[in-house]
């Protein structure tokens, strides 16, 4: 049994380039799994650890369901029985010069300290032995913050330092240890009641409870109450249509990974057939030949694995950035640590590389040792078995597409039976690729006569006579680059149907103050309604409660002014929906409507100040604000009902033909930047929102390329294979005549051949993907509508990355053809 | 005497408290100039001299007892209000936030029959309403802490997880003042001093709850009261003091307290007080006062050895004492916030006071036995 083994890993070396295009080709695939799943664990992870980390010992908090709190209450409640211990916090967010997002803890260091003990830790930055000193400056310096230990680092500070933020310059007197990877500030909590206008108002109370019911019985009108286990679950909640779409595309690199190591793993085996049908008829047993298989595969499942477990590492600290940004661009201020190094991640990466090459080698090395001697020989699979086998292949795809068109029927299903359907999808797609290879042949022989005269023609044939093998990599190719197009085109569909978005509902000349952070006094925006001349002045607040006990977004909006300047983008009707508002109604984002299943005329209960208040719903719009739903009412019936009349900030709408407009948006622009306000035009804001957009889907995209860059393997090992085998042929087509170039040609072709049927093939199946992503999939995990805009662009990138990679994969096949033709003799003929 | 030396540590509280700093003092934060110095007479003036006196900068309020329920089982309770001006004015008076003073309070329980000790401890500055002291009459509160005098009866309360206090107190001699008509002189320089005044035997009904009692006690028994307020510092060279508060079973109680200094000596200044069942006082000096230590006790946790066991005399007022603490482990390890250890607990003894035989009981405070916990934490 050794000396087969030997015999077999012999090869290894000896087709040393081969080798390590498989090998490369396990470790790709290994590594887009590992760098994707590991990146989406630790983003997720790290924002677990930082609601954690800032939920301290609470058990409870409390606070109004909009807005900011009183402080006048914080007495009664240090007084209640149930509280053993209360803190209250002032939390809200900054910006760095540099334009990155820091929470900001306003806290009271004297009652925070028993919930947060690490808060306390500081490490001064001043005179380290005048402690007191440091001390009283931090209480009494009304800029004082201070800065977590990384945030420390990334100023560069080591001594006593201002930095500049968008809340002014501030005095960072020391630093504390962070371990949640949220940048964090804190401050003392009467500064940051006056940096951010608070005067006597609160965020929330963190509270220890020690009898929750009796609590809740006392302080159950006008605030919200949640435990802390609550209190997570509404942030993980936040972000569970994000989580859904990381562990699809985690899922898809595997997908994808799994194919090019089964890929891989079938080649080694099929690459064979030859070699095992000599051992064969030399007396090696089916076990040895077995074994000696088993043992290449797994040695290239260990070497490649390991070897994709540390380029998934490096992958790591790159993903754990991008999706940490969309986290922070969309729902929290994260940081994410890139993954630690640790010995579990090769050992998972073997795993995954074992697994699944026993999974692609296993099927090809059954049928391998149970085909006699002579026929495994003769070397490949003659055609017209590979012909019955592509049909065979393809009515397994056929039930597959069908199961999956089932799963797309059923009514109202969960968001992973929608993903379930796609993969079937995919897969089912990806096992019609023989058939359709062996339908379209003529027009492929056609295509590639025209291209590359008689090496083209030839070329074809090859193409279909390798059918195993070209087969499956041509599946795997049409996959990445379907891929590729549907998220193209999903995610082009979404920016346009964002651009429409904003065009309807963001029509101001002029935004004052930004929703996350500035906050715009309201005696602001009451001079500038005293200006003459101006067409509308909007006041927009934008604030998150909780509905049925799930986060949602509520909205104050002035209903005259948004009717006449805007142009909401209706499910129904048109603007006289504002009607409803003005009489104290409510409307609905799509998203909101979807989610709890709310049509026009239902009623919503929402908490306020006072207790539950009833809404009627007017109507609902296209919103892409929010996935967890958006509820827009009217200034005066917000006021009324949540005693929160907080500005997020301020709309200016000047009609187009006003004759001094550029004198009126000057003076606006110089008031706002007097009083230190964030001034944006009405396009800035456009490229404000479409850079957070971009930013968001940078992951996806990078996915896109991870997936590019393993179908290139994919395509390159098996050109790499199919010209290995067929040194012998080499030796009849020199006999034949074919001169060097012309061997080229046809690699070249046969290279491009495959590229060109991937691409064809991945045009309709990439359309068909886009369409399920924005039709089922966003739909389902973000209960919206994408409008579908059918864009070039995905296409034109897809087919020029297809042909490229596929002369790219060529090109070594070809280069060899250079340096080993000519030696080429007749052997055995 | 002993509440005034408490003062330094007192700004140690607010700096721990704060950030968990090292022991450093407190000193630093404040301009002594501004604050006004306990120096000549003061014109006293009741109730509105058990209130507040923001223009010094230290002043406490400051509750033991020794009590018993219906069972004959004894309790000891420590309840400690202390007010530490920061700012002399705030930066922003009228922010309620601004920070002047900040309020510290100490909290324990003794459990004589099973020998256990609880005890918790808050900080908090005025803000909302969080803490505060009145000035026309005592009311002080910490949070649900808290301490008012209506009439003739001063009402405490406190509650801290398991731990619960509610006691009426009810003087049963008029006030005593130390010193000078209540000047009470620290040290050589004029202002190395403060105002001290104490309710020595106060008659106490109410009840409490410690986290091994299943429901609420009842109990009676005797406390003692002492308020002070000053705004110099603790004289250099000194390293902890032993203080005493005794009700002796003929009517007399008796106050002592020696400042240890770092050689060893006792500073001269260490005194007492002993008030007849009269009410009458009289001042002991330290050559009045004898004190034996008997025995010691380790504490497993912070490694302080503390005197256990002390045999007293006062020959001038006639008293020989023995006196043991009723419960060994009664040290305040303030770990959590302040970091500093002290022992201060209920204690009980016998003697003779004018040859006739009588028993007595009260607390004692033991500083400077134990350095800062900060290394163990």
């Amino acid at each position: 049994m050794k000396i087969v083994t030997k015999s077999f890993l012999r090869y290894l070396p000896r087709r040393l380039s081969l080798s390590l295009l498989q090998l490369m080709g396990v470790a790709c695939g290994v590594a887009a799994v590992v760098g994707m799943t590991l990146s989406a664990q630790t983003a997720l992870k790290s924002f677990s650890k930082a609601i954690e980390f800032l939920r301290g010992k609470a058990t409870h908090s409390i606070q109004r369901p909009v807005g900011p709190m009183e402080e006048s209450f914080l007495s009664s409640l240090a007084r209640d029985p149930a509280v053993e211990w209360f803190s209250p916090v002032i939390d809200r967010q900054l910006s760095l010069e540099t334009g990155s997002p820091v929470r900001l803890l306003g806290i009271d260091p004297f009652l925070d300290r028993p919930l947060r003990p690490e808060l306390a830790q500081v490490e001064w930055l001043g005179k380290k032995t005048d402690v007191a000193e440091n001390l009283l400056s931090f209480l009494t310096d009304e800029k004082a913050v201070f800065v977590d230990q990384d945030l420390k680092e990334e100023i560069g500070i080591t001594s006593e330092k201002t930095i500049d933020t968008t809340k002014g310059t501030l005095h960072v007197k020391g630093s504390f240890p962070n371990p949640s990877g949220e940048p964090l500030m804190i401050m003392d909590i009467g500064h940051a009641q006056k940096i951010y206008q608070l005067q006597g108002y609160v965020d929330r109370v963190d509270l220890i409870l020690s009898d929750e019911y009796g609590f809740s019985s006392r302080w159950n009108k006008g605030f919200l109450i949640q435990s802390s286990r609550q209190r997570s679950e509404t942030f993980s909640g936040m972000l569970q249509a994000f989580r859904l779409n990381l562990e699809a595309l985690s899922l898809l690199a595997l997908f994808v990974g799994v194919f090019l190591i089964y890929n891989t793993a079938m080649f080694t085996v099929i690459s064979r057939r030859r070699d095992t049908g000599i051992l064969r008829s030399l007396g090696a047993k089916r076990l040895e030949i077995f074994v000696a298989f088993l043992s290449e595969i797994l040695i290239l499942g260990v070497i490649g694995g390991a070897l994709g477990g540390l380029i998934g590492y490096f992958l790591t600290q790159l993903l754990t950035g991008l999706i940490g940004s969309s986290i922070s661009n969309l729902y929290f201020f994260l940081r994410p640590e890139p993954v630690a190094w640790s010995s579990w991640i090769p050992i998972t990466g073997v795993l995954l590389g074992c697994s699944a090459s026993l999974f692609g080698g296993i099927i090809p090395l059954v049928e391998l040792i149970r085909i006699n001697p002579v026929q495994a020989m003769s070397g490949r699979v003659a055609s017209r078995e590979s012909a019955r086998k592509a049909k065979k292949v393809a009515l397994g795809g056929l039930f597959v597409l069908l199961l999956s068109l089932l799963l797309f029927l059923l009514p109202g299903a969960h968001i992973y039976v929608g993903f379930a359907g796609v993969f079937g999808f995919v897969l089912g797609v990806s096992l019609l690729t023989g058939i359709v290879l062996l339908v379209f042949h003529p027009v492929v022989k056609k295509v590639l006569q025209i291209l590359g005269k008689l090496p083209g023609k030839v070329a074809a044939g090859n193409i279909r006579q390798n059918l195993g093998r070209t087969g499956v990599a041509i599946a795997a190719f049409m996959i990445s680059l379907s891929m590729s197009i549907g998220l193209s085109a999903m995610i082009g569909s979404f920016r346009q149907s964002l651009i429409w978005w904003m065009d309807t509902q963001i029509r101001g000349d002029l935004y004052i103050g930004k929703i996350l952070e500035a906050e715009v006094p309201e005696d602001f925006f009451e001079e500038l309604r005293k200006i003459e001349g101006l067409g509308g002045v909007h006041p927009y607040r934008n604030v998150l409660t909780l509905y049925r006990n799930t986060s949602i977004n509520v909205s104050a909006v002035d209903a005259r002014v948004l009717e006449k300047y805007a142009q909401f983008g209706w499910l129904k009707g048109g603007n006289e929906n504002w009607e409803s508002v003005k009489q104290g109604g409510v409307i609905v984002s799509e998203s909101f409507s979807r989610r709890f299943g709310m049509k026009s005329g239902d009623i919503i209960t929402l908490e306020g100040n006072q207790g539950p208040v009833d809404f009627k719903v007017g109507a609902i719009f296209y919103d892409y604000t929010t996935e967890h739903g958006l509820v827009m009412m009217d200034r005066p019936t917000f006021i009324k009902t949540f005693g929160d009349r907080t500005l997020n900030n301020i709309g200016i709408f000047i009609d187009p033909d006003h004759p001094r407009r550029a004198e009126l948006l000057q003076e606006v622009r110089r008031r706002g930047e007097a009083r230190g306000l964030p001034v944006l035009t009405g396009a800035q804001l456009h490229e404000e929102i479409l850079e957070v957009f971009d930013t968001t889907f940078a992951i996806t995209r990078s996915m896109r390329v991870i997936a590019i860059i393993v179908a290139f393997f994919g395509i390159a090992g098996a050109l790499l294979t199919l010209f290995i085998e067929r040194s012998r042929e080499f030796g009849i087509y020199r006999a034949l005549g074919f001169s060097t170039s012309q061997v080229a040609r046809m690699t070249l072709m046969e290279g491009l051949g495959m590229g060109l049927v991937s691409f064809f093939l991945s045009i309709a199946v990439g359309t068909v993907l886009a369409v399920l992503l924005i039709k089922v999939i966003n739909i389902r995990s973000f209960n919206w509508t994408i409008f579908y805009y059918p864009a070039l662009k995905p296409y034109l990138l897809t087919g020029v990355t297809a042909i490229l990679a596929s002369i790219g994969a060529a090109a070594y096949p070809i280069w060899r053809v250079y340096r080993t033709y000519p030696q080429i003799q007749i052997r055995e003929e | 005497m002993k509440r005034y030396l408490k003062k330094s540590s007192l700004g140690l509280f607010s700096v721990l408290i704060l950030m968990g700093c090292l022991y450093q003092g407190f000193t630093f934060l404040v301009h002594a100039e501004e604050w006004r110095q306990a120096i000549g007479p003061w014109k006293w003036v009741f109730p509105k001299d058990h209130g507040s006196h923001p223009e010094f900068r230290t002043e406490w309020w400051y509750f033991t007892g020794n009590l018993t329920d219906s069972s004959k089982n004894r309790f000891g309770y420590q309840l400690t209000f202390f007010r530490q001006g920061v700012l002399y004015k705030a930066n922003d008076p009228n922010h309620p936030w601004a920070i002047r003073d900040v309020y510290l309070a100490h909290f324990a329980l003794t459990d004589v029959s099973l020998n256990q000790f609880w005890f918790a401890e808050r900080v908090s500055r005025q803000g909302p309403g969080f803490a505060g002291a009145a000035e026309d009459g005592m009311h002080v509160w910490l949070l649900n802490w808290m301490a008012r005098m209506e009439g003739n009866r001063i009402k405490i309360e406190a509650r801290h997880q398991g731990m619960e206090l509610s006691l009426d107190l009810v003087p049963r001699k008029p006030l005593v003042f130390h010193g000078k008509n209540g000047l009470s002189q620290k040290g050589p320089q004029q202002g190395q001093a403060s105002y001290y005044f104490s309710y020595t035997n106060m008659a106490t009904e109410g009840w409490i709850k410690t986290p091994q009692s299943p429901s609420i006690i009842s109990v009676k028994g005797t406390s003692w009261f002492d308020h002070e307020f000053g705004s110099n510092q603790l004289a250099p060279g000194q390293v902890g003091w032993d203080w005493f508060s005794l009700h002796l079973s003929d009517g007399q109680e008796l106050m002592v307290y020696f400042l240890r200094r770092k050689d060893g000596s006792m500073e001269p200044s260490s005194s007492g007080t002993l008030v007849k069942p009269s009410g009458h006082t009289l001042h002991l000096k330290l050559s009045d006062i004898n004190l034996e230590v008997l025995d010691y006790w380790k504490s497993p946790k912070s490694g302080g050895r503390y005197p256990s066991r002390w045999r007293m005399k006062v020959p001038s007022g006639g008293i020989e004492l023995e006196l043991t603490s009723l419960v060994a482990s009664q040290e305040l390890l303030t770990e959590g916030s302040t970091g500093v250890i002290y022992w201060e607990g209920a204690v009980a003894g016998k003697g003779t006071s004018g040859g006739r035989p009588i028993t007595c009981e009260g607390y004692v405070e033991l500083t400077g036995y134990a350095g800062s916990l900060g290394g163990l934490f």
